[in-house]
């Protein structure tokens, strides 16, 4: 690294550190002197407890031999805060600043020098010196769609050559002005890091910090268009997410014995019983970017302004225990947070394929193995050839992010309870947003690059970003097996109005009913040979997914439908013992996602040296079986603006109108069937930590 | 019919006769309620060579083997600590659980289990080697004992584990710890059950821990049930999960967050009576640690609170052992196998104090019969206490000491006490009581 740029980043490393040690030192000595503003009864004092956390990772090779290197330099300053106000209320809150170095550190992979020039491939060129052509250079251009017959208005091709808004002069005349440069630098290809895609289409995404690159950088909801210093330091957004947590609460006792219990401010509400996954702990959305599914949900959830009010009745004839409780999420919409491509963790690898999508609409970009070479009416389906797209034709046009309004809140409701048997139960009722996108093709004014005219389609790879309205219902208990030294718990849900791509559908999607369970059993074990006095936990948890109205066609070509699959099961399993009094913890977690057929393991070991000071080693490795499981209809044979581009299959049917016929490959939906396991393939990594508590 | 079928019917007869006649209860007589609850009417007890203010050490302790928990003579050969003697005292029980004694004690029975119990001590009765389920009735006391009476809280709560091979503190817990009998109760309102009461609670206890940072706000809550047979149900809330986990029962064998005490050992014994085969060993006097609190001398130096209230400090190798004097008091031996092959343990040697009757002394054994921990609870007289404490006729657990000799391990734990019913409401042992936590 530059003697210069080292200086930068730990002068800016240190000065977030300060700066957040001073806010805690600050506390810190208020609560020493008692001088922070009187919030209620002085007699209870302010309680703060402040640590520092370094998590260190380091990843190996990817799917392209590239050595990655560092993927995380986090640093974590956290204050928890506690005090008891007047009158029975208590407030609670944490404070996380982090600063994560790795974009500095390793510039090359995640910051300013990441990605690079790309080639696309043309199947139909194979054995050719065209068989790759870089970014920019598809055999499909403004030129050569002339050459095919087409009018001089088309609109394909785009600018990659010249700065400053000039238009490659390739490309079409009427839009030179209003053409965004984009170049062929700073890219990669979608899914390179853990797929290849040979005949496959393939489009190029931008992976440096959208300071650095801004091209396909939007907000999708609090994601997606982060400068290099807002993923350095996440929390410091307008959001003030460095306010981890904010909230005061109280026990109202009445008369009868029952209490209300009230919780206010910005929370995280836990409702269900599992880990790793969430089928019923939906209320707050995840932070995927952090570590995606493998930090605590503690630690990824993101806090929402909620009011709790529970109405405890305790005990009646019937239940030992009985209470009704709900949860106002009054805050404005955020869905997950799935990262933002060219960073370390982008769950499903989705943040590169919105990230990929956006720049293709807003720049136009070249797409590998689109247009078939095939003359109308020849029966096949290919090969291809690379197809350069003019802006303002495929991609994501608008994210539609819900503003803040009464309607747009979240309001959920919980029975729960404790049976005469001892069996715990609750009955969930949510109604709330999808924290994961959907995208809509509006097919309704597009342009035909044919022709670069407007017209109504259907079927168009062009999409607005929403995040739909869903209700929930749903159920868990837990309870134990004695015989069996087991205890069993139980999750249940049916949601409504989920939504799903769907290539059989006109519009690209369905709103489907989902059921999501989950059983897991946990069972404390002596295994004399580990540790005679601590228990070892077996942990295993399996959960269960199915769509209903699930659609999957036979077309000509393949398949078409859903990508999801319509029943899937993944299951996983903690191992974890317990040594020298439990200061030292080794563990392994496993998780095999069944349809994807892929497997994660990680083991850890965590060291307590003291209460202040703990280290931990771990490692996160993923296994597949192979990639073709993942293949799906990539609709580039959609034929959405019908006569251009109407395949033939080997009867001599020719498509009449617009919808897909089963060509597949692993871009743009692979993701999706590999799952959060299958996606980060290649992402095998080996952490290291360390904690202190001031 | 011949004689000597009329012979064997007569024999059978006698048998059942012998045997029922052992069951059956008879109404407790007022000499029976002295011996059990006023053991020290007619003096103190007396061993040859032990008097109030000596010391015994690994010097002389042989001269002692017989007043002494195997597990603490060993700890005392080994160095491990001393016993300072002081003059013993009586500690007489609440007049009101005495009184549920005389009224109830006769229609107490074993069957399966205890049947006919209502409040009181169940089998006031002095144990009798000849009686095979002496043992048992033991425990049952104890079960229904008075430890921290109706219901109690004890804030802070501290926990030391101690490397005891270098001295080294390992962890500190802050805990809070709360108690509440659901039913049997015979000093707080309502008496004798809190109703409703659908699942047949007996007991809960709730704790919850302050520090350290990392297992902050976690806490648990077991429910023990009347029906001896079930188990208790356990529910775990961990801070960090947000969450509150069922516990399997099995954890309740487990060292409990990495302490030397599994959940089982609470209190001395706080599993169900049907976990252990229980024996009776004999009726001796022992040497116990019951003390007056405020008249110790040396009280911990870390730990303080702001109305002037010190816990008891700590001594010996590595301070594993509370800093407290030692009385000579009557004893019943009591020894507990587990019924389960797997369990941690091979068997439990405990001390019960027959006027309290409470464990304050065990020797544990490791599944190969080996000495494995010793556990020693220090009760302290509530008048000698604070203030809340005087006048309750409920002697505190004030100071403790688990010691495993196997691995040179300890935990070190003292107490504040406090005998509040304010502070236990039964609110506080709802499972959704854990939800509420940060």
């Amino acid at each position: 690294m530059h003697k210069q740029k080292r200086g930068n980043l730990l002068r800016q490393t240190a000065t977030m550190l300060l700066s957040c040690l001073a806010v805690t030192t600050l506390a810190s000595s208020a609560h020493a002197e008692d001088s922070l503003p009187v919030l209620g009864e002085s007699a209870s004092p302010w309680k703060v407890d402040v640590f520092y956390e370094n998590a260190t990772h380091f990843r190996g090779k990817d799917n392209t031999g590239n050595r990655v290197g560092l993927s995380k330099f986090r640093n974590t300053l956290q204050a928890e805060v506690d005090k008891n106000l007047s009158d029975g209320w208590a407030f609670h809150g944490i404070f996380r600043g982090t600063f994560d170095g790795v974009y500095q550190l390793n510039k090359d992979e995640y910051g300013k020098n990441a990605g690079g020039a790309v080639a696309l491939e043309s199947s139909a060129l194979e054995g050719t010196p065209v068989h790759y052509l870089p970014f920019g250079q598809g055999i499909v251009n403004w030129t050569t769609a002339q050459g095919i017959g087409l009018p001089p208005s088309n609109t394909f091709g785009f600018n990659s050559t010249t700065p400053g808004g000039l238009a490659n002069p390739s490309t079409s005349p009427a839009a030179v002005a209003n053409l965004p440069y984009n170049p062929n630098q700073g890219l990669r290809l979608l899914f390179d890091r853990w797929g290849t895609n040979p005949g496959g289409v393939q489009a190029a995404v931008p992976v440096r910090p959208c300071d650095v690159d801004s091209r396909g950088c939007t907000d999708f909801g609090g994601y997606g268009d982060k400068k290099r210093s807002e993923l350095e330091a996440p929390e410091f957004n307008d959001k003030l997410d460095f306010i981890r947590e904010f909230y005061v609460k109280k026990n109202f006792n009445l008369d009868d014995g029952k209490q209300v219990f009230v919780k206010l401010g910005k929370q995280q509400v836990v409702w269900g019983r599992t880990d790793l996954f969430r089928v019923l702990d939906v209320i707050n959305p995840v932070d995927y970017s952090r570590n995606n599914i493998y930090d605590e949900l503690q630690d990824i959830r993101i806090p929402m302004w909620i009011l709790q009010a529970e109405y405890r009745m305790g005990a009646s004839d019937t239940f030992q225990d009985r209470n009704v409780s709900v949860v106002w999420n009054f805050d404005q919409f955020r869905p997950n947070n799935l990262g933002q491509c060219g960073t370390p963790n982008s769950i499903l690898d989705a943040a590169c394929i919105l990230r990929a999508f956006k720049s293709l609409w807003d720049n136009g970009g070249t797409v590998a193995n689109f247009a078939s070479v095939l003359p109308p009416g020849t029966p096949g389906n290919g090969p291809h050839l690379s197809t350069d797209f003019g802006p303002h034709t495929i991609g994501i046009r608008n994210v539609d992010l819900p503003d803040w309004s009464l309607k747009n809140t979240q309001l959920g409701i919980k029975w729960e309870g404790v049976t005469a048997d001892g069996i715990s139960f609750s009955l969930n009722g949510l109604s709330y947003r999808s924290q994961l996108p959907s995208l809509h093709m509006f097919n309704v004014g597009a342009v035909n690059p044919f022709i670069g005219t407007v017209v109504d389609t259907s079927d168009l790879i062009a999409f607005d970003l929403v995040y739909p309205r869903v209700s929930l219902l749903g159920g868990s208990a837990d309870f134990q097996i004695p015989d069996a030294n087991l205890a069993v718990r139980l999750e249940a849900a049916l949601t409504h109005g989920e939504e799903f791509g769907n290539s059989a559908q006109a519009s690209g999607y369905s709103k489907n009913k989902v059921f999501r369970s989950v059983i897991g059993l946990d069972r404390p074990t002596m295994i004399p040979w580990i540790n005679e006095a601590e228990a070892t936990l077996f942990s295993a948890q399996l959960f269960y997914q199915h769509i209903f109205d699930h659609e999957l066609y036979d077309r000509p070509f393949g398949k078409v439908g859903m990508v999801d699959w319509k029943d899937n099961f993944i299951g996983t399993l903690l191992i974890r013992a317990s040594l020298m009094n439990a200061r030292l913890i080794p563990q392994v977690i496993m998780a095999r996602d069944f349809k994807a057929h892929a497997f994660a393991v990680a083991p850890s070991v965590a060291y307590r040296y003291s209460d202040n000071l703990s280290f931990s080693v771990g490692a996160n490795f993923k296994f597949r079986d192979n990639q073709e499981r993942w293949h799906f209809a990539d609709q580039r044979d959609s034929g959405s603006f019908a006569p251009f581009g109407a395949y033939t299959d080997a009867n001599s049917n020719t498509q009449t109108g617009p919808g897909a016929w089963g060509l597949s490959g692993l871009v743009p939906l692979g993701a999706f069937r590999a799952g959060p396991i299958g996606a980060a393939w290649r992402e095998d990594e080996i952490q290291f930590s360390m904690k202190y508590k001031f | 019919m011949n004689i000597k079928a009329n012979t064997r019917i007569l024999k059978i007869v006698v048998a059942c006769s012998v045997a029922f006649l052992a069951q059956a209860s008879h109404a407790v007589t007022d000499a029976e309620l002295d011996e059990a609850f006023f053991p020290y009417k007619k003096g103190f007890p007396t061993f040859p060579g032990l008097k109030a203010g000596m010391v015994i050490n690994k010097s002389n302790v042989d001269q002692f083997k017989d007043i002494i928990s195997p597990a603490h003579f060993k700890l005392i050969k080994e160095g491990w600590m001393e016993i300072p003697v002081a003059e013993a005292f009586d500690m007489p029980l609440p007049k009101q659980y005495i009184e549920a004694t005389k009224q109830h004690a006769d229609k107490v029975k074993l069957g399966t289990t205890i049947e006919g119990f209502v409040a009181g001590r169940p089998f006031p009765q002095q144990p009798s080697a000849s009686d095979p389920r002496a043992g048992e009735k033991l425990a049952w006391n104890f079960k229904y004992g008075l430890n921290w009476g109706d219901g109690a809280i004890i804030y802070p709560f501290y926990w030391r584990y101690i490397n005891a091979n270098t001295g080294s503190v390992e962890r500190t817990m802050k805990f809070e710890f709360h108690f509440l009998n659901f039913m049997h109760r015979t000093i707080n309102d309502p008496k004798p059950n809190i109703t409703p009461n659908p699942s047949q609670l007996y007991r809960g206890t709730y704790l919850k821990v302050h520090e350290p940072l990392d297992l902050k706000n976690t806490q648990l809550l077991i429910q023990a049930y009347e029906d001896d047979l079930k188990r208790s149900d356990a529910y775990l809330y961990l801070g960090f999960q947000r969450r509150v986990r069922r516990l399997a029962t099995g954890q309740t064998t487990d060292s409990f967050l990495g302490s030397d005490l599994m959940i089982e050992d609470f209190e001395g014994y706080n599993g169900r009576v049907s976990d252990y085969k229980w024996t009776f060993i004999e009726t001796k006097n022992a040497l116990m640690p019951y003390y007056k609190h405020n008249e110790m001398k040396k009280f911990h130096p870390d730990f303080k609170e702001s109305d002037g209230y010190k816990f008891i400090g700590f001594t010996g190798k590595a301070n594993c052992t509370p800093d407290i004097t030692w009385q000579l008091r009557k004893v019943h031996v009591v020894e507990g196998r587990p019924v389960d092959a797997g369990h941690p343990i091979s068997k439990r040697l405990i001390y019960l104090d027959a006027q309290i009757m409470t464990p304050s002394m065990s020797t544990i054994y490791d599944r190969k019969g080996e000495i494995w921990k010793s556990f020693q609870i220090g009760k302290a007289h509530p008048d000698f206490h604070l203030p809340i404490n005087k006048g309750s006729g409920i002697p505190l657990d004030d100071s403790g000491s688990v010691i495993d000799l196997q691995s040179n391990h300890c935990t070190a734990i003292t107490f504040r006490g406090e005998i509040d019913p304010a502070k236990n409401p039964p609110s506080l042992f709802q499972v959704q009581n854990l939800r509420g936590g940060d």
